[in-house]
């Protein structure tokens, strides 16, 4: 298969020193391309273009658009399996959340993930826990769920800024 | 011995099942679980991905909740024991961080102290409970029983956060399992991820790596039980989402624990079960 060319520019070094600069990516140039981590992805095995081998590549070249365009780097699971397996313990998983947070910057949330954060402060969980849940956990002999104090939720995301940024606010 | 319990947003509103198993087992063992006033959403998975000071301030103020109660932190979902724990261990070990977690606490009036612990219900009931004790409290055992254990990822990673079983070759689901007189069957794929956190980015993809692992197990076993109610969750649904439903049961833990106690078939929630599970009932000793 031909590969096309890619060469690294200043904007893409700039890009790639942001990658580095993220908690628990600093290790991304240590990535050999030994491919450990997209052989045993629970992901890779179903989606051919998710391969953190490749996304770690992509970001040793910067290559911020392929990186930020669509959903790849909203399909990781999280599993934490090439953060165990890679001998160089590069953690492309880490990789993935640093590239979360600069397409975040970009404003390019996944609509499912912007709707996560956005319900937080609404409700207190990630899920609706009002009259009708509480009356269902009673049926089931459950206590009511505690009362979430929203309010001091909301504090909280309002001082880190997470609400702005997602566009929640 | 006594806990706060942290149930988590998705068991509270979703898995009744599970949580009444979990208290009733609980209870039967002579834990108390003491629910915990004020407390929220655990952060998610995800929100550390996002900011992580969010995702640590928002652990930080539960566990804040749990320090004023002065008790250990008991949890049902892995995706909650792994935030609370990563939050407790890095604001523990990093007095810099546990300051700026503690300015943005400083709205909410609670502080981030380090006093507590963080564990899994499974995790408490093997190291402070211990096996020999829940095995002694079988009093109904299940015979001929083959169930396949699915421990989820975040129960045990990362590893250098979580810092308890090898993810490669976990025990404490199997040795639960065979406390209740069940068979722990071994399957490939054990220690695989479900993919349930991809679910709302491409949902195919979650039906077939659930299902990958469901015909899998159904080949080895009568049911599969799990920890994790996101992989329970993935695990069910998955079933309905072709067209050939395997019918393969998946338990709660403390469901499948519970029925070895001698607790109802109600007492345990099984009906809330999605899948029919009622055939595990017919493999106890009378």
């Amino acid at each position: 298969m031909e590969q096309s060319e890619i060469r690294i520019t200043a904007e893409g070094k700039n890009f790639r020193n942001e990658i580095m600069a993220t908690h628990g990516a600093d290790k991304l140039m240590h990535c050999y391309q030994c491919g450990t981590c997209t052989s045993d992805c629970p992901v890779a095995k179903r989606v051919p273009e998710f391969r953190p081998r490749n996304i770690a590549r992509l970001a040793i070249y910067g290559q911020k658009d392929r990186l930020l365009d669509g959903d790849l780097v909203w399909l990781c699971a999280g599993c934490y399996t090439c953060y165990e397996r890679c001998p160089q313990k590069v953690h492309v998983s880490e990789i993935v959340s640093a590239l979360r947070q600069l397409a975040l910057r970009e404003g390019k949330i996944h609509p499912t993930i912007k709707s996560i954060v956005t319900t937080i402060p609404r409700l207190g969980y990630i899920s609706e826990i009002g009259e009708f849940e509480n009356e269902m956990r009673g049926e089931d002999g459950l206590p009511p769920a505690p009362t979430p104090a929203i309010e001091e939720i909301k504090a909280i995301m309002r001082k880190t800024g997470i609400l702005g940024r997602v566009g929640g606010d | 011995m006594k806990y706060a319990f942290f149930v988590g947003c998705t068991v509270l509103s979703r898995l009744p099942g599970y949580e009444k198993s979990a208290r009733k087992v609980a209870e039967k063992l002579g834990v108390e679980l003491v629910d915990m006033p004020g407390s929220s959403c655990c952060g998610t998975t995800y929100m550390e991905t996002l900011d992580r000071k969010t995702a640590l301030a928002l652990a930080a103020r539960n566990i804040a909740i749990a320090e004023e109660m002065g008790l250990d932190i008991v949890t049902v979902c892995n995706g909650c024991t792994e935030n609370l724990t990563k939050t407790n261990k890095a604001l523990k070990e990093d007095p810099a961080l546990r300051a700026e977690v503690n300015e943005i606490l400083a709205e909410t009036g609670k502080q981030f102290k380090g006093t507590v612990n963080v564990k899994h219900y499974v995790r408490m009931l093997k190291e402070d409970v211990g096996l020999d004790r829940v095995k002694a409290a079988s009093v109904k055992p299940f015979k001929g029983l083959r169930v396949g254990a699915h421990y989820g990822c975040h129960l045990l990673k990362p590893t250098d956060e979580m810092l308890y079983e090898d993810p490669n070759d976990p025990k404490v689901l199997d040795d639960l399992i065979r406390a209740t007189g069940a068979e722990s069957v071994d399957y490939p794929g054990k220690t695989e991820c479900c993919a349930g956190p991809v679910m709302g980015i491409r949902e195919k993809v979650t039906w077939d790596v659930g299902m990958g692992k469901v015909e899998t197990v159904k080949k080895h076993a009568d049911a599969m039980a799990t920890c994790c109610p996101f992989c329970y969750i993935t695990y069910e649904r998955c079933q309905f989402m072709t067209e050939t439903n395997p019918n393969l049961p998946v338990v709660h833990i403390p469901q499948l624990l519970g029925l070895a106690m001698g607790l109802t078939a109600n007492e345990v929630g099984l009906s809330t079960n999605k899948v029919d599970a009622s055939a595990l009932l017919a493999k106890q000793e009378a």
